[in-house]
C-alpha cells in the first residue's frame, strides 16, 4: 500500500468514497488507513450507512460499581434470601411485587409503571463464566464482551462501529460525559463525548476561531506520512496499558482526528440542545440531565445509533440501604421520564434502552450493612417492543446452589450483546462478539 | 538494554524531553542551563531534589482537630436530628473549602516549586495509590496522603506500600478502617493486589479472602486521626497467603506481596509507563525490573537508569506523549512564565479537563494516555487556553461547578468568579522587544517556546495570516497567536 495519498481537504475526503480531484497534500497514515478501508468497503458491497435518524437507536446505561441485583429483584418469598440478609433484606411490604416471588425494589416505582405498562423486560441472572470480581476487569469484560481470560483490545461496541459504520459521521456514537467508555475502543475509533453542549464549541471572535480551524485541519499538521501501526504494543498487560491502544504509533494522529470531529458536531450538536424542547419533568440528578439531552439529540434528529449513559455510586459496601434506594429511585424515574418524552416525539418505537452493572453482589450481607462483590445479576431492556416480563428464571440462592457465596449466573450477557446487536440494531453478531452466541427472545 | 544514552547524543531536543517528563516543561533559558550541564548533571539536578530546599508551610489548617472530632462524636451520639444536620452542612462546607485550596497548594508546588521531580512523582504517586476526597471526606487526611507520597517519592516500595496501607485516608477510602476478624472486609486485600502491587491474575480469590483475615487490626483513630493498630479486630489464626503459612499480620502480608518478582515487574512497568507514555514490551519489563531488583526495590538509584537509558530517548517516546491535565496546566504556567489561575479555576480547569486531583475517577487512577483525548476536553483545552492566555473566564459557567456532590449555588459561584481577576500573560515578560516587532522572530520564538519543535509549513501560514490582518500588533493580538497555538493538536503532546 502506498503511504502517501492525497485530497483536497480532510472533510470532503470523509464524505466520499472515491479520490477527489484537485489533490495536493500530504495526509497522516491513519487517514490513508481509513481511505484504504473505505476502498475495500466500496468495493465490495453497496451497503448504505443506516443512521439513527431514521433506524433504531440503542441507549446503553452503565450502573457503575456492581449493583446488588438481589435487593434490585427481589426473591422476597425466599427464606434463604432473608437468612442471609438479615439486616438489609427488603420484606414483602418493602417491594413491588411482580409475582408472588418476585418483586422490584420499592424506589423503583418507574420501572413497575415499565413493567405494568409492557415496556419492561428483565433479563434474570445474567453474568458470565469464571465471574471477575474485580470491578476494572469485570467492567472490562462487560464493555469488550470479551471472554474471563482474554483481553481484548476492542470495546464491544467500537467492533460493531469498526463493522457496521465505516465511514459514518462521528457522532454514530455519542456518550454524555468527558470519557469514552472502554466500549467505544475501536480499531478506527468513532463517537463523540461531551456532557455539557452549550461548552462544547471553540470560544473566541470570528478571526480567531477561522484560523482555529485551520490550524486543526489535519493535513495541515506535520505528521509522518509513514509512521508503522505497531499493532502489538500494549497489547499484553492490558490493564496497565494507557487506555486504547494507539493508532500508528502516534499521539498527534489521534488528536487531530478528535479535534475534526469536534469540529463537525459541536454546531449540529449545539443547536439541536437548543432549539428542541424537553417534554416531560426529569430528575435534576446526572443520571436526569444526561437522558434529558439524549432525548434532545434523538428528537433533533442526530445521526446516533449508539448513545451511552452511565449513573455511578453502586459500590455498595457499607450502608447499602440508604444509597441504593437513593440511586434506583433515580434510575426508575430517570428513565421513565425518558420513555414519556420519547413517547410524546412519537420516537420511543426506534429506541431500545439496554442496562448492565459489572457484577452483582454476594448473597450474604457484611457486617457494615453492606455487601461486597459478587457475581451474576438482572439486566433491564426498556423499548416499545420488548417481550416485556421476567425472562430466564431466578437463580438459586439455595447454599448448595451458590459458588463462593454467589448466585450462578444462568444467562450469558452476550446472549444479550447477541439478540440486540441482531434483533435490534440488524446485523450479524458474530463478527463482532468474536463467536456465535445464540440471541435471547427480547426484541 | 537500558544502556546509558551517550554523552554526544545529549542535546536541546533530548534535554527538553527529560525536563517534560521529569518536571512540567521549562522556558527555553531553563532548558539551555540544564542541556549545558550535561545528561548526569541534568537528570541528578532534578533527582536528588533533597539538596534543594523547599520551605513550602503546610495549608494553616492541615494538622488533626481532636476538639472537632470529639464535638462530631458527641453531636452522632447524642445531639438531635437537627444539630447532626447542621454540624453535618458547616463540615461539608469547610472541608469543600479546604479540598479546593488544598488543589491550589498542590497544584502551585508544581508550578513554582524548586523540586518539580518530588512533585511529579507525588503526581504519580496519587495516580497509583487513588484515593478521593470524595469518599474520605476530609481534607487533612487527603494533605496528609499528599505528604506521605512527598516524604517518600523516591523511597522503598516495601516501605512505601506498608505506610500507604495504613495511611488514614486510604484506610477510609477502601474500607479496611470498618475491617473486624468476624468479617472481614476484602476491599483493600483486593485493590493492594490487583491494582497497587501485582495486578490481576497474580493471586488467587483464596489470597483475597486470606490477606483480608491478614490485614484484620489495621485501623483507624477517628478521634486522634491516626492509623491504630486494634489487636481485638486482629484475626490470630493461621493463614496462608501467596504461599507463606502462619499467624500472618499485615506487616507481613506486604513484605509476602513485595517478595514476588512480580511486585518489581508491576511497579516498574507503570513508572516507565508514566513517564516515557507507554507500556514496556516483556524484554524491557524485565530489564526494568532486574535493574530495581539489583537496587533493593529502592526507587532513587532504577529511576536514574532508567531516566539515562536510551530506550527513554527512543523516537516512539519523544514528543509522544499525551500531556495529562496537570502537565498541561502547570507546563503552561511554566513555558508562559505565569502565575496559576487562583485555585478555584485551575481546579475547574483540570477537572473539565478530566483530572480532579484529590478525586480520581476510581481506584484504579487516571487511564492516561489518549484516553485524556475526546471531543469533549479537547475543546475544553482549547478554550482553557484563553483563560490562562487572555485571563477570562467567561466559559467558566455555573454548570462547571454546580456539580459538585451536594453542590448547589452554581450562580452565586458564578457571580463570585466573574469578579475573579487572572492577569494572563505578559508578552513583554516572554518576547523581547525585537520579537515583538518582527512577525518572523515573533513566530519562531513562539514555536520554539511552546512547542519547542516547529509548526508545520500549512500552521506557520495561518498562523501569519491571522497576524497580517493586523498593521501594528497589540499584546493582545499577541495573546490571541499564543492561544491559537495552544489550540493545535500538537500543544497536547510533550
Amino acid at each position: 500500500m502506498k503511504n502517501e495519498i492525497t485530497l483536497q481537504t480532510r472533510r470532503e475526503f470523509l464524505r466520499t468514497t472515491v479520490l477527489g480531484s484537485a489533490l495536493s497534500w500530504t495526509v497522516p497514515a491513519f487517514l490513508a488507513n481509513t481511505f484504504a478501508a473505505l476502498q475495500s468497503r466500496a468495493a465490495d458491497s453497496a451497503t448504505q450507512i443506516v443512521t439513527g435518524k431514521d433506524d433504531t437507536i440503542l441507549v446503553v446505561l452503565q450502573m457503575a460499581g456492581g449493583n446488588d441485583g438481589i435487593n434490585t429483584v427481589v426473591p422476597y418469598a425466599s427464606d434463604f434470601y432473608h437468612k442471609a440478609r438479615p439486616r438489609i433484606g427488603l420484606k414483602a411490604g418493602d417491594i413491588l411485587k411482580l409475582n408472588g416471588e418476585i418483586g422490584l425494589h420499592g424506589a423503583m416505582t418507574g420501572f413497575k409503571e415499565l413493567y405494568d405498562s409492557g415496556n419492561l423486560a428483565v433479563v434474570q441472572g445474567v453474568g458470565y463464566p469464571n465471574p471477575n470480581r474485580s470491578h476494572f476487569r469485570s467492567t472490562e469484560i462487560w464493555q469488550t464482551a470479551s471472554d474471563e481470560d482474554k483481553i481484548e483490545k476492542y470495546g464491544w461496541i467500537g467492533r460493531y462501529f469498526d463493522s457496521c459504520c465505516s465511514g459514518a459521521d462521528p457522532a454514530v456514537g455519542v456518550t454524555i460525559g468527558s470519557q469514552l467508555p472502554e466500549a467505544f475502543f475501536a480499531k478506527t475509533p468513532k463517537g463523540i463525548c461531551f456532557n455539557n453542549p452549550q461548552n462544547y464549541r471553540f470560544m473566541a471572535n470570528g478571526a480567531t476561531e477561522q484560523s482555529y480551524k485551520k490550524l486543526n485541519e489535519a493535513e495541515m499538521s506535520g505528521v509522518a506520512p509513514d509512521a508503522p501501526a505497531d499493532e502489538n504494543s500494549g497489547g499484553s498487560i492490558g490493564m496497565l496499558a494507557a487506555g486504547m491502544p494507539m493508532q500508528g504509533g502516534k499521539a498527534v494522529d489521534f488528536i487531530e482526528r478528535t479535534a475534526l470531529d469536534a469540529q463537525q458536531s459541536s454546531d449540529e450538536v449545539r443547536a439541536i440542545a437548543a432549539r428542541v424542547q424537553n417534554q416531560t419533568v426529569y430528575p435534576a440528578s446526572q443520571l436526569g440531565n444526561s437522558l434529558k439531552l439524549v432525548a434532545k439529540l434523538i428528537g433533533g434528529g442526530l445521526p446516533t445509533r449508539i448513545y451511552y449513559v452511565s449513573q455511578g455510586g453502586y459500590d455498595t459496601h457499607t450502608n447499602q440501604i440508604a444509597t441504593q434506594n437513593r440511586l434506583l429511585k433515580d434510575l426508575g424515574d430517570s428513565t421513565k421520564a425518558f420513555v414519556d418524552d420519547l413517547k410524546a416525539q412519537n420516537n420511543m418505537q426506534r429506541v431500545l434502552v439496554m442496562t448492565f452493572s459489572e457484577f452483582g453482589r454476594r448473597v450474604a450481607e457484611n457486617a457494615n450493612g453492606g455487601t461486597d462483590h459478587g457475581a451474576a445479576a438482572p439486566m433491564f431492556i426498556v423499548g416499545n417492543k420488548v417481550k416485556a416480563g421476567l425472562l430466564g428464571r431466578y437463580p438459586s440462592l439455595a447454599p448448595q446452589d451458590l459458588f463462593e457465596g454467589d448466585i450462578k449466573y444462568n444467562v450469558d450477557f452476550r446472549n444479550v450483546y447477541a439478540s440486540v446487536l441482531e434483533n435490534w440494531l440488524k446485523t450479524k453478531s458474530a463478527p463482532i462478539l468474536g463467536r456465535q452466541f445464540e440471541p435471547l427472545s427480547l426484541v | 538494554m537500558l544502556q546509558a544514552l551517550p554523552e554526544k547524543q545529549w542535546n536541546l531536543e533530548t534535554t527538553a524531553h527529560l525536563l517534560n517528563r521529569m518536571g512540567f516543561g521549562g522556558t527555553p533559558a531553563e532548558i539551555q542551563k540544564l542541556a549545558d550541564l550535561g545528561p548526569e548533571q541534568a537528570i541528578s539536578s532534578l533527582l536528588d531534589y533533597e539538596k534543594i530546599p523547599d520551605n513550602t508551610p503546610a495549608p494553616v489548617w492541615a494538622q488533626p482537630d481532636p476538639a472537632r472530632m470529639r464535638q462530631q462524636r458527641d453531636i452522632n451520639q447524642h445531639g438531635t436530628p437537627e444539630e447532626k444536620k447542621q454540624f453535618q452542612q458547616e463540615e461539608n462546607k469547610l472541608q469543600n473549602q479546604r479540598i479546593i485550596e488544598l488543589r491550589g497548594w498542590w497544584l502551585n508546588r508544581m508550578a513554582k516549586g524548586p523540586r518539580p521531580f518530588q512533585e511529579k512523582m507525588v503526581l504519580f504517586w496519587h495516580g497509583h495509590f487513588a484515593t478521593s476526597f470524595e469518599k474520605v471526606r476530609d481534607a487533612y487526611f487527603m494533605w496528609r496522603q499528599n505528604e506521605l507520597f512527598r516524604r517518600l517519592a523516591t523511597d522503598n516500595w516495601l516501605y512505601l506500600l506498608t505506610e500507604a496501607g495504613k495511611d488514614p485516608a486510604m484506610l477510609i477510602w477502601l474500607d479496611q478502617a470498618q475491617s473486624r476478624k468476624e468479617h472481614p472486609n476484602e476491599n483493600y486485600a483486593r485493590e493492594v493486589m490487583e491494582l497497587f502491587s501485582l495486578g490481576e491474575g497474580h493471586y488467587t480469590e483464596k489470597d483475597v479472602t486470606e490477606g483480608a483475615r491478614a490485614l484484620t487490626g489495621w485501623s483507624l483513630d477517628r478521634l486522634d486521626q491516626k492509623y491504630v493498630y486494634r489487636p481485638l479486630f486482629h484475626d490470630r489464626g493461621e493463614k496462608t497467603f501467596l504461599g507463606r503459612t502462619g499467624e500472618l499480620n499485615g506487616d507481613d502480608m506486604m513484605e509476602q506481596i513485595v517478595a514476588q518478582p512480580q511486585a518489581a515487574k508491576f511497579i516498574t512497568a507503570k513508572l516507565w509507563n508514566f513517564f516515557a507514555g507507554q507500556v514496556p514490551d516483556e524484554n524491557l519489563n524485565d530489564a526494568l525490573a532486574a535493574v530495581f531488583r539489583e537496587n533493593g526495590n529502592n526507587f532513587k538509584p532504577f529511576l536514574r537508569v532508567m531516566f539515562r537509558s536510551e530506550e527513554f530517548y527512543a523516537d516512539s517516546v519523544v514528543r509522544n506523549q499525551v500531556k495529562s491535565p496537570v502537565q498541561w496546566l502547570v507546563g503552561s504556567a511554566r513555558l508562559l512564565e505565569c502565575d496559576l489561575p487562583p485555585a478555584v479555576v485551575s481546579w475547574g480547569v483540570t477537572r473539565g479537563l478530566g483530572q480532579d486531583l484529590f478525586a480520581p475517577p476510581n481506584v484504579k487512577g487516571w487511564d492516561g494516555g489518549i484516553t485524556w483525548i475526546t471531543t469533549n476536553t479537547l475543546l475544553a483545552r482549547y478554550n482553557d487556553a484563553a483563560t490562562i492566555v487572555q485571563g477570562t473566564t467567561q466559559q467558566l459557567g455555573a454548570d462547571d461547578f454546580a456539580r459538585k456532590p451536594g453542590g448547589q449555588g452554581g450562580e452565586k459561584i458564578e457571580k463570585a468568579l466573574r469578579r475573579i481577576h487572572i492577569g494572563g500573560v505578559d508578552v513583554k515578560k516572554i518576547l523581547t522587544v525585537r520579537e515583538l516587532a518582527d512577525k518572523d522572530l515573533l513566530v519562531s520564538s513562539l514555536e520554539r517556546r511552546l512547542l519547542q519543535s516547529e509548526l508545520t509549513g500549512e500552521q506557520e501560514k495561518t498562523l501569519y495570516d491571522f497576524l497580517a490582518a493586523h498593521d501594528k500588533l497589540t499584546n493582545e493580538d499577541i495573546r490571541s497567536a499564543i492561544r491559537l497555538i495552544m489550540s493545535t493538536p500538537d500543544y497536547q503532546i510533550a
